[in-house]
């Protein structure tokens, strides 16, 4: 029964979550076309001889058509029509057999243009009273079955589309040896006899995506910005939280208002808080407004400027302190509500003062709420975006999440993008492996 | 506890109205009285810094253009009110149609994570089955992952189903977001409610489904509205992902992140305030609830 009844939700993060995670990090380390297979024969079931990486250079050696596979939709192909014809030979009988599309003249079409009808051919310049051979099977090294004459008129039964297949080289590579690959992930160049590999057939584990990550011009301001607003902010975060939590719990008049207005930043988006605070810091906004009426600035100062980078990341500290506050508080007040009162009143009894109270019996006893705060805070500082592009635009200030969508949404390079996300889940993760230990270890002292 | 203090001899104490009684009565009211002060004086500054913020941008968001963009802005409570930056930000391209977006998008992710979340949430507080504790253990995972993580291989994924900047997708991405959430307080939730009581209800003769559905439903139903609007705020709010998995159809957020470079201020501000309004509201309702849902984790 309660397997049933937690089913859906498995499932549902199986589908939702599980499966698109893994994907996503295979994103990172994987790449789906890295190398072309080249087979001994122009055929499907071809032995590899020779891998080649994207963008190798080829000579290409020859060509032949080979039928399709279904899985080729779409994709952009070098196709040839091959026609199984039926005509009447020289010596007046009935025969049948494939031939390509460049021997056939179409006459006759049904209404979707579809190839009823035509003639043999005749070929041009040398060998042109040659007839023309009709193969068993639409490929060009089954044997002849029979031979129609030039002109002979022929009525087509079935069209097959074959897809080109080329015979190639890597040319500056000497080593590698020739083989058969599809025409799909060949791109020839204009001479016809050149070209590369486009894409691969198969995929290879590559750390080339995040090699590519840590090349990228912003990996380091981006890191290294998440790491000092971290360092910045969950110090002054914790201990504004605690103070918080406090004047909850003293259990004021009006109390549950102040709670309303303690947890409102929990619900708000970080866009919103972003544009926030640059309601105060951008140029004619509030803070530049209070400044100059209580006389410390003459004029408008411009805080949010490449200039004045110091500035956005005090906004930026600013902001984060302001919205992300509140859920800290939430879990240190449930933290304390769960310290027996007769705790505290024994500590008073025995002449300890608040702060004392606070140092010794309440802070030791919160331990574990603080160590869930700051695991859950530290995962959500690796993700600051909005509020980072709200005041910076982005580009100024940049941290690692915004280098994820950046690489995501302008560069269009969803490897590399992933490779930001799988290194954020691995700071996520040590991070709270961190915590775990630390916070133990310290319990453990706490003990003895 | 109490047995400390009686283990202090009676006779040793000084009599209850000597001086020095008197003396030390009237330092600790003196002290208590400070310390009230004190924290009613934190209570209200901390009040303040987060009040004033909102309420600059709420009065942007009501005021002329011009006010918008003068210098020096009038001290706080004086600012003109108009519905001028509000009426530009609703008749700005795509407003409407994002702002409709979001409120399908949040309402299909409570419906949705609601559905799937009521019957798992019940089953961890009612049951104990083996497993329960890995399942515990997995949804507080799923809810400790980055976003940013999910939300470029869903994107991929979408891309290739053909479902790609549909706002049922981003529902779907939203619901497996809020739904570890939503598992952990409705079994909460649940728990809060003592399974005697339904086993009163079958004494007295209902079947376990009347007993559930005039018991229990009524007990759980606040506290499971409560997760569902916080499960809208969630997904109202969420702004990463709908700017990955969207590109026509924005949400609210998504549009207002990507236009940020380019839209006037009072542009800004006023989907600021529309951003901002969904969580003010529903704040108000869920408060009691914030420590069902964090108290839970720290266990």
């Amino acid at each position: 029964m309660p397997y049933l009844l937690i089913a859906p939700a498995l499932i549902y993060l199986a589908m939702f979550f599980a499966y698109p995670m893994f994907q996503g990090l295979m994103l990172a380390i994987f790449d789906d076309d890295a190398a072309l297979v080249l087979v001994d024969e122009p055929s499907l079931d071809g032995q590899e001889v020779e891998r080649l990486t994207q963008g190798t250079r080829l000579n290409i050696l020859g060509r032949q058509g080979n039928l399709l596979t279904d899985d080729s939709e779409g994709t952009e192909l070098l196709t040839e029509q091959w026609f199984l014809v039926v005509g009447e030979s020289a010596g007046g009988a009935e025969v049948s057999g494939w031939a390509p599309e460049a021997r056939v003249r179409i006459r006759d079409e049904a209404a979707d243009g579809t190839p009823l009808g035509g003639t043999i051919r005749p070929r041009l310049g040398a060998g042109s009273d040659e007839a023309t051979p009709l193969l068993a099977e639409p490929n060009e090294t089954s044997e002849t079955v029979a031979e129609l004459e030039q002109r002979a008129p022929v009525t087509i039964e079935e069209i097959a589309v074959l897809e080109v297949w080329f015979q190639v080289q890597a040319s500056e590579d000497s080593s590698k040896v020739a083989g058969w690959a599809p025409s799909r992930f060949v791109e020839v160049f204009d001479d016809e006899e050149t070209g590369r590999v486009d894409e691969g057939s198969v995929g290879e584990f590559t750390t080339g995506f995040i090699t590519k990550m840590f090349n990228d011009s912003f990996f380091s301001d981006a890191w290294q910005t998440t790491l000092l607003l971290m360092l910045l902010i969950l110090p002054l975060q914790f201990v504004l939280a605690m103070l918080m939590a406090l004047v909850i719990d003293a259990r004021l008049k009006l109390g549950s208002g102040f709670l309303y207005i303690f947890t409102l930043p929990m619900g708000m988006s970080d866009l919103a808080v972003g544009i926030l605070f640059f309601s105060i810091f951008t140029g004619n906004g509030l803070l530049n407004s209070v400044l100059e009426a209580i006389g410390i600035l003459d004029g408008p100062k411009t805080f949010l400027s490449a200039d004045t980078i110091p500035w956005i990341i005090f906004a930026i500290v600013l902001a984060e302190l302001w919205r992300a506050t509140s859920i800290v508080m939430v879990i240190i007040v449930s933290g304390l509500q769960a310290i027996p009162r007769e705790t505290l009143e024994a500590a008073e009894l025995f002449g300890a003062g608040y702060w004392q109270r606070v140092r010794h019996i309440m802070l030791p006893l919160l331990l574990p709420s603080i160590q869930v705060a700051l695991i859950l805070r530290t995962i959500l500082a690796f993700q600051v975006f909005a509020v980072v592009i709200a005041l910076s635009g982005g580009d100024i200030v940049t941290v690692l999440a915004n280098e994820t969508y950046r690489q995501y949404f302008e560069f269009r390079n969803n490897n590399v993008a992933s490779a930001y996300a799988l290194f954020i889940l691995l700071l996520s993760m040590a991070s709270a492996f961190f915590y775990l230990r630390a916070v133990r270890a310290q319990t453990e002292v706490a003990n003895t | 506890m109490t047995d400390s203090s009686t283990s202090i001899s009676p006779s040793s104490l000084p009599p209850l109205d000597s001086p020095e009684v008197v003396d030390l009565h009237r330092k600790m009211k003196r002290r208590n009285l400070r310390g009230r002060l004190f924290t009613y004086a934190s209570a209200i500054l901390i009040a303040l810094w987060i009040l004033v913020p909102i309420f600059f941008v709420f009065s942007m968001a009501f005021t002329t253009e011009d006010t918008v963009r003068s210098y020096p802005k009038n001290f706080l409570p004086f600012i003109p009110f108009s519905t001028e930056t509000m009426t530009f930000f609703l008749q700005s391209e795509g407003v409407l149609e994002s702002l409709l977006n979001s409120i399908i998008v949040a309402v299909v992710t409570l419906v949705l994570s609601t559905i799937i979340a009521v019957p798992a949430g019940y089953a961890v507080a009612r049951y104990l089955f083996p497993g329960r504790d890995l399942f515990r253990l997995a949804v507080l995972a799923v809810r400790a992952f980055p976003i940013v993580v999910l939300s470029i291989p869903l994107a991929v994924l979408f891309l290739r189903a053909g479902l790609f900047d549909s706002v049922w997708s981003l529902a779907l991405m939203h619901t497996a977001l809020a739904m570890p959430t939503t598992i952990l307080v409705v079994s909460s939730v649940f728990a809060s409610v003592p399974y005697e009581l339904e086993e009163a209800g079958q004494v007295f003769g209902a079947t376990p489904l009347q007993s559930f559905r005039y018991i229990v439903t009524p007990l759980v139903l606040p506290g499971i509205a409560a997760s569902g609007l916080f499960t809208f705020v969630l997904s109202w709010n969420e702004v990463f992902a709908a700017s990955v998995l969207t590109l026509e159809n924005r949400t609210l957020p998504a549009l207002v992140l990507t236009s940020l470079a380019n839209s006037p201020d009072a542009f800004q501000f006023a989907g600021g305030f529309f951003l901002m309004v969904p969580s003010i509201i529903f704040m108000f309702f869920i408060r009691k609830y914030l420590f069902n849902m964090w108290g839970q984790v720290s266990k």
